[in-house]
């Protein structure tokens, strides 16, 4: 039993390799991307892009190393029906310098927590050994929604919150542990509740800034899982009205945010993004996105 | 005590008062081969007269401390000056430094702990960059181990805290060594963090025998003056069948962790979680792993968000008053917090 070195080999000896998110403007804010080895969640409302993020990660995954990508084949485990074929085609045409990249893209849906579970403990052949189908390993695991899994199984009572809870760690331990192993960036999509109780102090992680749709949320399935995951991101929702006349509104905006709740190498801080048909793009200071074409 | 006390033979007795012992503390200092000259009998008989002699002496406490007879044991003076010589370790947020006497005691378990977010793990990386600070800058010059069982520790986060370190270092070269040229810190990030023996841990099992190992590591590296647990609750909070099994290896483990603070004089930080708690009718955040946990930390910091200001509450201490202080997460670490310069101090 020997202590790791922390200085990795060249290039970049103090690195954690990440995955970029596919746009130079969100990779700023993240510091590179969704960093391996640990697990990425993202927090949101529905209809505020997390499926279109994960998504479009199933993509940028696999660029090449020197675009930021990780040249890696992915897994996309759905607990919300139906899988968005056609957006992902979509999406796949603003990639035109991959090479079939539909074909690296393993999919496969999830029922319940334990089958979550059991599907972990017999993916490890298929990580070691990427199915031949795939031209790359396997190096990212996005699983969307874990909060759909635990939302209809569980009641509230001592013993199944007891049941719960356990399950989390089981599964963020096994996770934690391939992500580790297999140096994959595993991505978690959770849902968010309605934060009722505001004024009796308790606060869990920085839920004071959540809010979205004009609505004061946290993130679903509490403090247990809030301590399963790594680096938790929150994306937000927000009309704006813009051209009033004499109080009648003329059209309102939707402006959208992304934030670190928190994480162990991002400072609290947030970006603002769109949602187009190419993809989710960052948008900057003075308004302006940047689309970028990976030519090979 | 006197000599005439003792289970002996009367020969023996009268030859040990003829040359000169009159009291049992008189035997406490002497070696077998002189006492065995001094009688004028075999050494195996010198021993047996010591034996008999040191028994009893354990039994009723002589009058000035005899380390030789109660083995091992070190006077509360002795004890108050090794704690006075001995080094704590900064936070780098002089707030914080303060509740905590000047920083994390070296020698004692300190257990840190608060909810996702607040900055456990920021606490963690800090201290093992600032465990290295060199005696010149007032640090300890140890080396660190990080046992990370979370997977949160952040290679580049590490090299940012430790460039801000070495730039606090710089500045105090730059303020008060002006006339000393060449008084440059030599040191690079790099330095730092090959000076942190880190530790990536996935299961229960493993963590426990990563403790056990750690006696024999850190009597190879002697260096070593900060371990830090990141955390120590993640791995045991899956689903335990048996709680009572569960209790006791936490309860075996703290005690490794303890003799281990205490042999090598290391600080030895474990970070914790909180859970939700039910009584007197409501739920309230608590530190994670149950009460019997609780009597397992020496010291005991709880981390907290007071409106959008962390805080450190110091919770449990043998030497040290209660007491919370405000600090901040930075880019560059753990500082200040902002609004503490501003405020009034009442003391």
């Amino acid at each position: 039993m020997n202590p790791e070195s922390l200085l990795r080999p060249h290039p970049l000896p103090t690195h954690t390799p990440k995955c970029t998110a596919g746009c130079p403007i969100l990779d700023g804010f993240l510091h590179g991307g969704i960093p391996c080895n640990s697990i990425t969640e993202i927090v949101a409302e529905s209809g505020c892009g997390k499926t279109q993020l994960s998504l479009q990660l199933l993509l940028t995954a696999q660029l090449p190393i020197a675009l930021g990508g990780l040249s890696a084949s992915s897994l996309y485990l759905h607990s919300e029906f139906p899988f968005p074929f056609r957006r992902l085609q979509q999406l796949a045409f603003s990639h035109p310098s991959l090479r079939n990249p539909l074909d690296n893209i393993l999919i496969h849906p999830l029922h319940s927590a334990d089958h979550l579970l059991d599907l972990l403990s017999r993916i490890d052949s298929a990580l070691i050994k990427p199915p031949p189908q795939t031209r790359f390993p396997i190096k990212l695991i996005v699983i969307d929604s874990i909060a759909a899994l635990f939302r209809s199984e569980f009641d509230n009572n001592p013993s199944d919150l007891k049941r719960r809870s356990g399950l989390f760690f089981k599964i963020s331990s096994k996770l934690k542990a391939q992500a580790r192993r297999f140096g994959l960036a595993v991505v978690v999509t959770n849902q968010v509740t309605d934060n009722v109780s505001s004024s009796d102090g308790m606060r869990i992680g920085n839920s004071g800034w959540l809010y979205s749709s004009g609505r004061k949320v946290c993130a679903a399935l509490g403090l247990s899982w809030a301590n399963c995951v790594n680096t938790r991101l929150f994306l937000s929702r927000n009309d704006e009205i813009i051209g009033e006349d004499d109080g009648d509104i003329l059209s309102t905006r939707t402006r959208r945010y992304i934030s670190v709740v928190f994480a162990p190498h991002l400072p609290k801080s947030s970006c603002e993004y769109v949602v187009l048909r190419e993809g989710l793009f960052g948008v900057n200071n003075s308004g302006a996105i940047v689309v970028q074409q990976n030519e090979l | 005590m006197e000599i005439a006390s003792l289970p002996i033979s009367a020969s023996q007795r009268a030859k040990l008062i003829s040359a000169g012992y009159n009291s049992i503390s008189s035997l406490s200092s002497v070696i077998p081969a002189q006492l065995a000259r001094d009688l004028g009998v075999s050494e195996n008989e010198a021993i047996a007269i010591l034996k008999v002699a040191s028994q009893r002496g354990g039994v009723e406490r002589p009058h000035e401390s005899h380390l030789a007879i109660v083995n091992g044991a070190q006077s509360a003076w002795d004890m108050l000056h090794e704690e006075e010589a001995c080094k704590r370790i900064t936070t780098s947020c002089s707030d914080l430094d303060d509740i905590l006497g000047g920083g994390i005691s070296c020698k004692e378990v300190t257990e840190i702990g608060g909810v996702p977010g607040i900055g456990k793990t920021q606490i963690g990386i800090q201290l093992a960059i600032n465990v290295q600070i060199p005696v010149g800058y007032g640090g300890v010059e140890g080396k660190a181990v990080y046992i990370d069982t979370e997977g949160s520790f952040m290679v580049e986060r590490a090299s940012q805290i430790a460039e801000a370190c070495i730039k606090d270092m710089q500045e105090y070269d730059h303020f008060l060594r002006k006339d000393l040229p060449g008084c440059q810190a030599k040191l690079t990030s790099n330095d730092f963090l090959a000076n942190i023996n880190y530790f990536r841990i996935c299961s229960y099992t493993e963590q426990i025998a990563v403790i056990n190992y750690l006696d024999k590591f850190i009597s190879e590296h002697p260096d070593v003056k900060v371990v830090i647990v990141d955390s120590i609750t993640f791995h045991f909070r899956q689903d335990f069948e048996d709680m009572a099994l569960r209790t006791r290896l936490l309860g075996g483990m703290a005690l490794k962790l303890m003799k281990l603070a205490k042999k090598f004089s290391l600080a030895v930080i474990l970070l914790n979680q909180v859970t939700t708690k039910y009584s007197g009718g409501s739920f309230h955040l608590t530190l994670a792993l149950g009460d019997s946990w609780s009597h397992a930390c020496t010291n005991r910091i709880i981390l907290y968000w007071n409106g959008n200001e962390r805080c450190a509450h110091l919770d449990k201490s043998p030497s040290l008053r209660s007491a919370s202080a405000p600090y901040s997460v930075t880019g560059e670490g753990i500082r200040n917090s902002a609004s503490s310069c501003k405020r009034a101090r009442i003391t």
